[in-house]
Order: C-alpha cells, then structure tokens, then sequence
C-alpha cells in the first residue's frame, strides 16, 4: 500500500487540475468569504440590510469567529471542491485506462485502492491545514486593517473545529472517489456528485426540511450532518440556533463516519470484483 | 521430459454480462523461453485471452497458471510484464514520469528507467509530456514499462499496431532481442508476417477457440502444404485441359495464373500435355500455400467451432 501511496503522490503532486482546484478554495476563503464582506461592511455599512448593523456584522470576520466561518466554506465550497479532486482521482484512471497499468503492476488490487485513498486522506489534512491558516490569517489581517481588539477562540475549540472539518472534507473527498469508480466517468461523477449538494441535498434540506417524512430522511443525509457538526461551533454575534438542527452534533459525527467507513467499503468491493476492459 | 510452461490455461472461458462469449474453452501452453504468436482476426478473443492472463478480467470458468501463479497474484505479476490493448499513461505526465509512477507501483528502484528508455529508443523524448508523444512512441513506452521489470515473460498485445513501416520494423527487431536471456514472449497480433517473421509458435484463434498451434511450417502442411502455379496462354484452352486432367476444386484462378491442388511430382506431365495440346506455359513452379490463406481457412471456417 506504501508503494502505491508514493506512485499517487507523484501523480497528484504533478497534476495542475489538483494546484488550480486548491488555488480555487483559498482564493474563495480570503477573496469572498473575508475580502469582499470586509469592504462592504468597511466602505458601504449603509447598504447592509438586516437585523444585524455592519458595525456588528464585521465581528464575524475577526479571529473570534475563525473557525464557524473556515466551517461554513467547508461544508459549501470545499465540499464541492473536494468531491471533484476525489472524483477526479479515481474517475480519470478508467478514462485514460491508466487503471489497467497500475493493476499489471505488482500491487494487489486493495494495496491500489489503499494506497489511493491514502493519499485523498493526506490531501484532506493537507486542505483542511490550509484552510484553517487562510481563515486565521483572513481574520487577523480584518481585525487589525480595522484597529478593533479580538479574541482566538480557545484551543480546544481550534482543534476540535479542524477534526470536524477534516471529517467533512474526508466524507466529500471519498464520495467523489466512489462516485469515479462507479460511474468510471470523471464527468457523471463531478455531474452527478455536485447536482447531489447542490440540488438534491439543498433543496431538501431548505425547502422540505419541516416536513414530516422529508425530515426522517434527512437526518441521514451527510450534508445536514455537516451542518448540525458545524452549528457546535456558533459565531459570537448571534445566538446558536441549536433548536434548527435535525441531529445533534454527535450524532452527526458518528454519521459522517458511518458514511467515510461505508463509502470506503463499497469503493473496494466494486474495484476489486469489476473487470477492467472488455465489453 | 516434460517442457516448462510459461503460460497454462485449462479450459480457460469468458463470457461478458452482454452474453458475449469472448473466449471459449481455450487450452493454451506456451513454454519457457520462446516466442509464441496468439494470431487471429479483430474480435477473435486475442485482448480478452490476455486481459485474463493479466488478472484484469475474471474467468467465467476454468484456470491459469501465468508465470508460475494465478494470474493478477502479486507472485504472477512480478514476474511478468504487460501492454494490453492500447499503452495506457498519465498525459500530463513525462514519459520518465510516467515510468517512475510504474516503478513506484511495482516497488521497483528508480535506477531502472534510464536503461529500459535507453532500450526503447526513447531517451531523447522522455522529458516530454506522454499526451505529445506519436503513435509509435506510446507503443515504445508501453513496452518500456513492461521492460521495467525485468520480466520472464512478456506479454505484448499487437505491439506493432499504428506503427509506420519503420517502426514496425524497430519494433519487430527489439522483440527479437527481448527474447535474448530466456525471456517468454506471448505477442498477439492479427497481422500474419509479423508472427512469420518474429514468433517461434503461433496460436491461431477463431471465435474464442484454439484453432490450431504450432510452427508456420508445421501449420503448413497440416493444411495441405504446397501447390503449383502455372501460367499459361491461351487461358480458356488451359483452364478446360487442366479441369478434365484434375477435379475442379483442385483447379483455382489467381490473375492470369492457375493454381493446382496437386502434388508436385505431376508438374512434368501436367506441363507435357499441356505444350502437346500447343498451350504455350510461361511459368510452372511450386507454390507454397500462403499464410493468408491457412489463416483464412482456419479462421472463417475453423473446426470443431459452430456460430
């Protein structure tokens, strides 16, 4: 599995899709989730519309609200982002049948799968360390171009918020792996992974989320489980509407790992009893 | 004594979900140390005999014993090595790049790259990204990856196809020194001069069934082995004189020529009672039965195979 670890690595390391995809994240994180509101709320305070002032609202850019806001880009972009890495790592060696020559090499077909799911682990701790160092960053350069004083959040709350984003990004990452070896395309993978979070799990969860039977259902879906994990970690400038979530934050942990553990196991089923090539 | 075996398949069979049977029964023995050609036309079963050789399909029914182990068992891979179908690589990647995915794969040193792009011709090129690379330098990497380690057998599906007649010819050379050492080399091709001119046994198979093994020659006779050609003129005067001295089947028009099914100790009469009837012969020789035409004739219409 080792061997097949350092093979992917080579791979994934030499491949742009995989730079510009991360680029992407970060970009988003500092550009839209920090930048952008900065200025809003800095330069044009009058245009915000709500129930919270502007003066109020720029508190959720400070080192204080780090980890929700790192969260809340996690569970949306990075969910996304890291279903099209894990698709694309998996779905790309049966478009280019590259799957066949890593299979004539020495490794079993298990060392294969783990040495690859290996490395979209390493991937996933490697995102989620530099999603973690974007935010903090974000939020120390706001807090300061503003003069105001804020606080980081404890360091149990730190590293409690970094596994549950690991988590979450691991969950996304290996969906899209077992999407690419199911579908053995990297475009019904992408297509149909992203029309799942976006769509599927979205609308459900927005529009139907009271509904009696709707409701039962979602308690299992991975994307509300996410988001009863991220409401653990509430921004100071508003109350945490516990009450909203279907799931408590544990069990939406568990969940997750029930999903990482069942989304690993039936990618090595399929890969190991599927022919490669034929008709 | 009993000659060791390279490959050993035992009523090796394959049928897809579609209900395609690809390979059928197949009994296939190809020993140490030789060149063995696995010849039939596109669709005959050649790539999904060797896919199961490779461990990439699996058998509806019956085994294999590739390189001393099951196929597709770590035992049976490292000791073979493979470029099934088309040489499939990373296109963002280098063809060294490519090669050191390969070797990582394999466990192998690095240090084996530089030789085996040396021993494809591929040195000058293998700083280039693979999606550059030309038809018959993908072929060459295929092969250099197979080379990588080491292999006692090699297995080589139509490794000349897409070439130009250069590379051919390249390719047909570097077999012949694969073979060098001891090495086992299964080919599969389609193309008859090519097993002619680099295997020393050929498999012919017809709808997923061994049809026929052995040398060119040995296939040869079993087919009926030679014929004569004769050219002659008039060519209607000619054709009625040979067809009342033979049965019609044994008479064949090819061109401006005829071509007898006889044995080539009647050529002095057939050619004296040809010249006193005053047909004039330009030509009488003997004709060995192509290889076209026992590939053919195993193959359109192979024994012991119905459908």
């Amino acid at each position: 599995m080792i061997a097949s670890y350092r093979a992917e690595t080579l791979k994934a390391r030499k491949r742009w899709a995989n730079w510009i995809l991360f680029g992407i994240l970060l970009a988003w994180i500092i550009l839209l989730v920090y930048l952008v509101l900065f200025l809003v709320v800095t330069l044009q305070p009058n245009s915000i519309q709500g129930p919270v002032p502007a003066s109020v609202l720029k508190r959720r850019l400070f080192p204080e609200n780090f980890v929700p806001s790192v969260l809340s880009a996690g569970s949306s972009i990075g969910a996304a982002i890291m279903l099209i890495f894990g698709a694309l790592s998996t779905a790309s060696e049966f478009g280019w049948l590259t799957v066949q020559t890593i299979l004539i090499q020495k490794p079993t077909r298990a060392a294969v799968l783990g040495g690859k799911w290996l490395l979209l682990g390493v991937a996933a701790l490697l995102v989620s360390v530099a999603m973690f160092a974007a935010a903090a960053l974000a939020s120390y350069a706001a807090v300061t171009l503003d003069g105001s004083s804020s606080a980081w959040p404890a360091w149990e709350v730190i590293l409690k918020g970094f596994g549950a984003l690991l988590l979450q990004l691991a969950v996304w990452t290996t969906f899209g792996a077992f999407l690419g070896i199911a579908f053995r395309s990297a475009a019904a993978a992408i297509g149909g992974g992203l029309t799942y979070l976006f769509v599927g799990e979205a609308l459900l969860g927005g529009l139907l989320r009271n509904t009696p039977v709707v409701k039962d259902v979602l308690r299992f879906l991975p994307g509300i489980n996410s988001d009863a994990v991220n409401a653990a970690f509430p921004v100071t400038i508003r109350d945490a509407s516990a009450s909203t979530q279907l799931v408590s934050a544990g069990r939406g942990v568990l969940t997750l790992v029930i999903y990482l553990a069942v989304f690993t196991l039936v990618s090595l089923l399929i890969f190991q009893r599927r022919d490669v090539g034929g008709s | 004594m009993a000659q060791s075996l390279a490959v050993e398949t035992h009523g090796l069979t394959k049928r897809y979900s579609t209900g395609v049977l690809a390979v059928n029964d197949l009994d296939l023995r190809v020993r140490t140390g030789e060149v063995y050609g696995f010849l039939g036309p596109n669709g005959a079963g050649k790539t999904t005999t060797l896919r199961l050789l490779s461990g990439l399909l699996h058998p509806t029914a019956g085994s294999a014993i590739v390189a001393g182990a099951a196929p597709g068992s770590p035992a049976s891979l490292a000791r073979m090595g493979a470029m099934v179908e088309t040489p499939a690589f990373y296109p963002y990647l280098s063809g060294r790049d490519n090669l050191r995915v390969v070797a990582r794969y394999a466990g192998l040193a690095t240090s084996r790259i530089e030789p085996v792009l040396k021993q494809v011709d591929l040195t000058d090129r293998a700083r280039h990204k693979f999606k550059t690379y030309s038809t018959g330098m993908k072929q060459r990497l295929g092969v250099a990856a197979a080379l990588l380690k080491g292999p006692d057998l090699l297995i080589l599906d139509e490794p000349t196809s897409g070439l130009d007649p250069q590379g051919t010819i390249e390719m047909r050379a570097l077999i012949k020194e694969l073979k060098q050492g001891g090495r086992t080399v299964l080919l599969s091709s389609h193309l008859l001069n090519e097993v002619e001119l680099t295997c020393d046994r050929v498999g012919v198979i017809a709808k997923g069934k061994l049809v026929a093994e052995g040398t060119v020659g040995e296939l040869r006779a079993r087919s009926g082995g030679s014929a004569l050609l004769v050219r002659a003129a008039p060519l209607d005067q000619a054709r009625r004189l040979l067809e009342s001295l033979l049965k019609p089947e044994q008479v064949r028009v090819d061109g401006n020529a005829f071509v007898l099914s006889v044995d080539p100790s009647q050529a002095a009469s057939i050619n004296r009672r040809l010249v006193s009837d005053g047909i004039d012969v330009s030509e009488l020789r003997l004709s060995e039965q192509s290889l076209e035409d026992l590939f053919l004739q195993l193959t359109e219409n192979p024994p012991g195979v119905t459908g």
